[in-house]
């Protein structure tokens, strides 16, 4: 009886959460997957980095950035410099000019919200420290 | 030269911004403080999870405000039991961090004035106005951080840097300041609704209209940037896709199977194929929820044996612990599902295995 009604608690206590999360989603329009990347991006005088998931997953795997390119599956976990860009690194291992536009496209890439805090955006639901 | 011309115009939107506080009583300092919240504090502070004072309830807050607002500082950014420094998201700044603790006590204050003011208006109001102004000083003492705000930051060639630093606390005194602006700010969570649009059949299930929004109107996207306007808008890919319930609202697994989308496994060989690996991991479910499959094929299509293993989960069945509170913190599965993947609203996918009736029927005993 008291493990049933502890689990039903349990079951509860979840449907809460995910109901607390997605309400909490919903003034958010931002296209689910979105990442800010903004470490550094304002603090440099230019507008924060969008970087859209659904675009890239569409002509990538996800092991392409994050297995061999070698992207840490967390955000703000990589420290990108524009002039790593330029040398070919990290987003520049494809915006290059040849495997997609290159960096000279600022805008296309620098095209957030000034003021944007860096992370994910879109209506996730999991959030905090990504502790693993 | 477009970034140069960008950063003046955060200078412009920026001061654009502060113009428009008075008239909308939406401070910047504050929205950003909302922002910073919504992203990485409501996760606990919104239900109050793991002991987390929640947002906006003022007997909570009360005796942790008393201790003074530098003190609230110093744990959001370094942590204190069950809190994490910084919300566990270490890229944030301490302007940030504070931010969204100057929101969470204005939040806590609003509550409270609105509470006392239904009360006799005895002694009770005066102290409560009286922490606000030292809180609105805080940041105003600690003028140089305030003023490293992004949006100012973000304006180093504009010659206006004299009245940059004024503005900021001027605008957190106005955000605390009683009058018209405390009875904007005493509905905080969300915009007020009007007229035909207050009865809406949904009222906070967003309508199928708002969902996959194009960039220049998603919010993250300025839409006073060129460049927004060249992105595609998410439907215009999303059309020949099946549909799901969740997320981009797009059946990634359909939409690969189905060959409607080829992304590559490889940066520049189209060829390369995927290895992947069939193989179910059923992890059985205490209680009524069914069980959950754990399908390797599905993740191997996209992912790499190493993006999961070891870091996330020990290659080895029910070697893991793996819990629905975890899973919504970021942790295990959340590590994308809820992020990237699909959310998880989606309770079926993952509980698919129905329990035989038997089981069922045992806890009840
Ligand atoms: C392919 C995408 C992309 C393009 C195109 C691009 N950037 Fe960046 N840029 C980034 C990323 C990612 C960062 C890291 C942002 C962060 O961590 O905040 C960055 C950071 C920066 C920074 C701050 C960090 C530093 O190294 O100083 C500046 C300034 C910058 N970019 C300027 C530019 C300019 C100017 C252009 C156009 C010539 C440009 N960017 C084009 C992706 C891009
Ligand atoms: C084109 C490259 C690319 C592809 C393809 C890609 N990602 Fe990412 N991913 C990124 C970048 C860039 C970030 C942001 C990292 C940062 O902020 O430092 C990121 C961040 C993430 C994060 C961290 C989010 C957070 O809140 O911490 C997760 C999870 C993730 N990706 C999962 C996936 C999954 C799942 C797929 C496949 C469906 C995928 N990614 C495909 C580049 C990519
Ligand atoms: C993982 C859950 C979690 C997250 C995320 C989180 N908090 Fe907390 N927070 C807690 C808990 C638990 C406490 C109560 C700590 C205690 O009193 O021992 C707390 C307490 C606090 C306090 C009161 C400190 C005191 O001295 O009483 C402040 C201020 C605070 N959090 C701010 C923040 C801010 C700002 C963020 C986001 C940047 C944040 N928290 C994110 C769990 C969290
Ligand atoms: C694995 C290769 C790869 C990586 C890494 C990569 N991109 Fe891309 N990206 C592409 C391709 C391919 C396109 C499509 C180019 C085209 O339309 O010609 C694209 C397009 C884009 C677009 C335009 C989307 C639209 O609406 O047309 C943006 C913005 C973008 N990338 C940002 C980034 C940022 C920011 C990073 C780094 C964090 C990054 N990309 C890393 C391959 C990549
Ligand atoms: C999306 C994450 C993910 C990916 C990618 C992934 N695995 Fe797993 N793997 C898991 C999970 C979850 C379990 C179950 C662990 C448990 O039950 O505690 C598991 C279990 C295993 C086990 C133990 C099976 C058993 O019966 O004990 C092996 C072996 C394994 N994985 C191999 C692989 C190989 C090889 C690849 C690459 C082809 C791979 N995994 C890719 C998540 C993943
Ligand atoms: C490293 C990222 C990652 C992790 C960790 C992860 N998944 Fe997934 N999962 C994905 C991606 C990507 C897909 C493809 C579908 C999508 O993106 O919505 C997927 C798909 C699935 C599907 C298939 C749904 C269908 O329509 O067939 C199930 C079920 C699932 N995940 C369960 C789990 C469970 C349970 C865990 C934890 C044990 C887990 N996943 C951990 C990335 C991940
Ligand atoms: C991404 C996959 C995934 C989704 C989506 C998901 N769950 Fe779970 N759930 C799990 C895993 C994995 C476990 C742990 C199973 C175990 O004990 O090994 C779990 C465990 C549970 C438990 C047992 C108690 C606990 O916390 O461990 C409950 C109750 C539960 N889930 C409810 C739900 C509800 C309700 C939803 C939908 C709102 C949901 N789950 C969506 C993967 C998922």
């Amino acid at each position: 009886m008291t493990g049933a009604a502890a689990r039903w608690r349990a079951l509860v206590a979840v449907a809460a959460v995910v109901a607390v999360a997605a309400i909490d989603a919903t003034p958010a329009a931002a296209e689910y997957g979105d990442v800010v990347i903004n470490r550094r991006a304002e603090r440099g005088g230019v507008r924060p980095v969008v970087f859209p998931h659904w675009f890239h997953r569409i002509r990538f795997r996800c092991k392409v950035c994050h297995s061999e390119l070698g992207f840490r599956m967390r955000a703000g976990a990589n420290d990108v410099l524009m002039a790593d860009v330029i040398d070919g690194k990290f987003c520049g291992m494809c915006h290059n000019g040849q495997t997609a536009w290159g960096a000279e496209q600022c805008d296309l890439c620098h095209s957030g919200k000034p003021g944007t805090p860096p992370g994910i955006q879109g209506g996730n639901e999991t959030r905090g420290p990504g502790r693993w | 030269m477009t970034p140069l011309r960008g950063s003046s115009l955060h200078g412009r939107t920026a001061a654009l911004a502060l113009a428009l506080v008075a008239a909308f009583a939406a401070p910047g300092a504050r929205a950003q403080g909302k922002a910073v919240y919504d992203q990485a504090c409501g996760v606990c502070h919104n239900a109050g999870i793991v002991g987390a004072p929640k947002l906006g309830d003022a007997k909570a807050w009360e005796p942790r405000i008393k201790q003074g607002v530098p003190a609230l500082y110093a744990v959001a950014l370094g942590g204190k039991g069950g809190m994490p420094a910084r919300g566990g998201n270490l890229n944030l700044s301490d302007t940030q961090v504070k931010s969204a603790v100057d929101y969470i006590v204005s939040q806590a204050k609003v509550r409270a004035t609105t509470a006392v003011a239904s009360a006799p208006p005895a002694a009770a109001p005066a102290p409560a106005t009286r922490t606000a102004a030292a809180v609105a000083s805080t940041p105003a003492a600690q003028s140089p951080p305030a003023s490293a705000l992004p949006t100012s930051a973000a304006q180093p060639p504009a010659a206006p840097a004299a009245t940059a630093p004024t503005d900021p606390p001027a605008s957190s005194v106005a955000k605390f300041a009683p009058g018209p602006t405390t009875v904007a700010a005493a509905v905080p969570v969300r915009a007020p609704v009007s007229g035909a649009q207050a009865n809406a059949f949904n009222r906070l299930l967003r309508p199928p209209a708002q969902r996959n929004l194009p960039p220049a109107e998603d919010g993250i996207h300025d839409p006073a940037n060129d460049g927004t306007q060249l992105l595609q808008p998410p439907l215009e890919a999303f059309g020949a896709l099946p549909r799901s319930n969740a997320g981009n609202r797009v059946d990634w697994v359909k939409a690969l199977a189905e060959t409607r989308i080829q992304p590559r496994v490889d940066r520049v060989d189209p060829k390369a194929e995927a290895v992947v690996m069939d193989l179910n991991i059923v992890r059985e479910v205490k209680g009524s929820m069914p069980d959950v499959v754990y399908p390797h094929k599905q993740h191997t299509e996209w992912l790499d044996c190493s993006n999961c293993h070891p870091a996330i989960f020990v290659p080895q069945k029910g070697a893991n612990q793996i819990s629905m509170a975890g899973i919504l913190l970021g942790e295990k599965c959340g590590v994308c599902h809820g992020k990237v993947a699909f959310p998880v609203s989606e309770c079926r996918l993952c509980h698919s295995k129905p329990k035989p009736t038997a089981a069922t029927a045992a806890p009840a005993r």
